[in-house]
């Protein structure tokens, strides 16, 4: 138990309307270790955004149970009042469009969680300036977005995922608006922070071209959620 | 911790700048319409100011020269003057004349004074009062004549003899000072044509020793509204204190017209709000996917609420400089006397303060409302 980061169990999520009752996830299970870089697939529709959501704590769930990096968050209800807090702290969100704030500057971008989070300002800015090296855009900290490519961009997105320690991240098609060569870049260096900072990572992708950079395939179909080793699985 | 609205003010700085301009512009207004109520009181107080008269004397049932018609006969002066505790009065005419200036016929109000007593121009910023009997003229330096110039008045020409400044009536237009018998002249002699027409239908000659008012002053130790009771109770006549006589302009005469600017003030105000609402609220709407993908990644609402608002509050601060400055570049353009005030200046920066706050309100609903997952597409 001390090794997982996501345990999600029996999670259902229905969309009551006027007319009928639609069942997007129908009761799903699965378990996520810290470090492991899981993909996640399934026709349009199928409801990974919604599972996304739900892991988020954004969308709140029918039923079921979630329990993130060792504590529960939901158990047909919400457990965990301040889920604001908990994204702030321990999760970590990337986009498709790398979705910053465009008046801030790389700087502010990245530091912003950390400021919320009350870490002193000598820390967080040379937490940023790691990641930023890191990342190879240490070189930008003073831009503003608009003035940056879209493979920056996102790597800003990443460097502001991580800029609050999350032991979480979940990452929504991270790659759809890169080319291939960035797009690979990207997932190397996802899968690189993963194993070095015990990350578990869920992201979103159509890209089959990027699953050797996975650990594993979670596959929802129908409502209903798959889970195979990568290097067991076949995708067309 | 970061300030969000700083640093999107700076982004877009250009655009803020200019709509907190626009603004200012109707605050400047607002600033404006204060200014001509104010203006109009410290003109209804410099006539009287100039007069500097304890008492007004008037005709019975009547409030006066300046809220109406008030006929005397001079000689109620003596009268008067051996009034108990009255030291010194003298007989007033106050008439709206037309005046021919290098531009155009000037309407201007004609105070009639006698020459050496109460009433006489103050402020003379070049040449003297009053020492003739007849045709010098004092004026205001609004008018724009020289020392020495001649303007015909009635069937006579009048020399300019000096030049006051700041001299209006409450209605804003230049005061002129002639003799009282001049002032008589001009406002109860007939023409010829008009004295012969009358004496054919039986019409007396009409007098011309009839005034507008006496004023009076006040030996010291004696109570102004005392002697003005004796009077009232003696003579038959209307007597008002000086502060009766401000109050009457003030608040009788230009009532209606404070009234109008008033509502104008409150209707520019709410519009303001309005107008600062929207901004607002159309910034907010601007950045709504900023606003989600903050929430998404944990801001809390109170970082979002104090960032909308501190917008808000910038607005309202710089559409304030930019009113001052505005009001204070046009108030000179006015043809009346506008008066900007630090006190008004102070209290509208409050209503800005209040307004901005109250404007912000729509934009944080709609900022509150914003769903977090709308950042990832849903």
């Amino acid at each position: 138990m001390g090794s997982l980061a996501i345990k999600v169990e029996n999670l259902k999520k229905e969309y009551i309307t006027k007319d009928n009752t639609l069942q997007v996830i129908k009761g799903i299970d699965f378990e996520l270790e810290k470090g492991e870089i899981a993909m996640l697939l399934g026709p349009s529709g199928s409801g990974k955004t919604t599972l996304l959501l739900m892991l988020g704590c954004i969308l709140e769930p029918t039923s079921g149970r979630i329990t993130l990096d060792g504590e529960i968050v939901y158990e047909d209800r919400w457990i965990l009042k301040d889920t604001r807090k908990l994204r702030r702290e321990k999760l970590g969100f990337i986009f498709q469009a790398h979705n910053l704030i465009p008046f801030l500057n790389v700087q502010d971008n990245v530091t912003l969680l950390p400021q919320l989070n009350g870490i002193a300002e000598v820390e967080y800015k040379k937490k940023a300036k790691e990641i930023l090296t890191y990342l190879g855009i240490e070189d930008k900290t003073n831009y503003m977005i608009g003035s940056l490519s879209g493979g920056q961009s996102q790597r800003v997105a990443i460097a502001r995922s991580l800029a609050n320690d999350p032991r979480i991240i979940l990452a929504d098609e991270p790659t759809a608006a890169l080319d291939k060569e960035r797009a690979i870049s990207v997932m190397e260096l996802l899968r690189k922070l993963a194993k070095e900072q015990e990350v578990a990572m869920i992201v979103v992708t159509h890209d089959d071209r990027l699953l050797p950079y996975f650990d594993s395939v979670l596959k929802i179909d129908d409502g209903y959620l798959t889970k195979t080793k990568a290097s067991e699985t076949k995708l067309h | 911790m970061i300030n969000l609205a700083i640093k999107d003010i700076s982004h877009s700085l250009g655009k803020f700048i200019v709509t907190s301009i626009g603004v200012g512009m109707l605050l400047g207004i607002v600033l404006i319409m204060l200014g001509v109520y104010r203006g109009m009181i410290v003109d209804a107080k410099a006539l009287l100011g100039s007069v500097n008269a304890d008492l007004w004397v008037v005709q019975e049932d009547t409030m006066g020269p300046f809220a109406e018609s008030s006929r005397l006969f001079e000689d109620v002066k003596y009268q008067i003057r051996n009034v108990e505790g009255v030291s010194e009065a003298a007989a007033m005419t106050f008439q709206t004349i037309q005046i021919p200036t290098s531009l155009k016929q000037e309407r201007v109000t004609a105070i009639g004074y006698e020459i050496g007593k109460i009433g006489k121009p103050q402020n003379i910023i070049s040449g003297r009062e009053l020492v003739r009997e007849h045709y010098e003229i004092v004026v205001d330096t609004k008018l724009g004549f020289k020392l020495d110039d001649k303007i015909p008045l009635g069937r006579n020409i009048y020399t300019v003899v000096g030049i006051t400044k700041g001299a209006v009536s409450s209605s804003g237009e230049a005061l002129v000072y002639i003799s009282l018998k001049d002032a008589q002249q001009l406002q109860f002699l007939a023409s010829n044509d008009t004295i012969r027409s009358d004496r054919a239908r039986g019409i007396k000659d009409a007098t011309s020793t009839t005034v507008n008012t006496i004023v009076a002053k006040v030996s010291s130790g004696y109570s102004p509204k005392d002697i003005a009771e004796n009077i009232k109770k003696w003579k038959h006549k209307n007597v008002y204190t000086n502060d009766e006589q401000v109050e009457i302009l003030t608040k009788n005469v230009i009532e209606k017209s404070s009234k109008q600017i008033g509502l104008f003030t409150i209707i520019l105000i709410i519009v303001s709000s309005v107008i600062i609402s929207l901004i607002i609220y159309t910034m907010t709407i601007g950045k709504i996917k900023e606003i989600a993908i903050l929430k998404l990644i944990g801001m809390p609402n109170m970082e979002i609420v104090k960032m909308i608002v501190e917008q808000s509050l910038v607005l309202g601060f710089l559409a304030f400089i930019a009113g001052n400055i505005f009001a204070n570049a046009i108030q000179g353009k006015f043809p009346k006397n506008i008066q900007l005030l630090p006190e008004d200046s102070m209290g509208l920066s409050l209503v800005v303060v209040l307004v901005s706050v109250i404007g912000s309100l729509f934009g944080i609903y709609k900022a509150l409302k914003a769903n977090p997952a709308q950042a990832i597409g849903e």
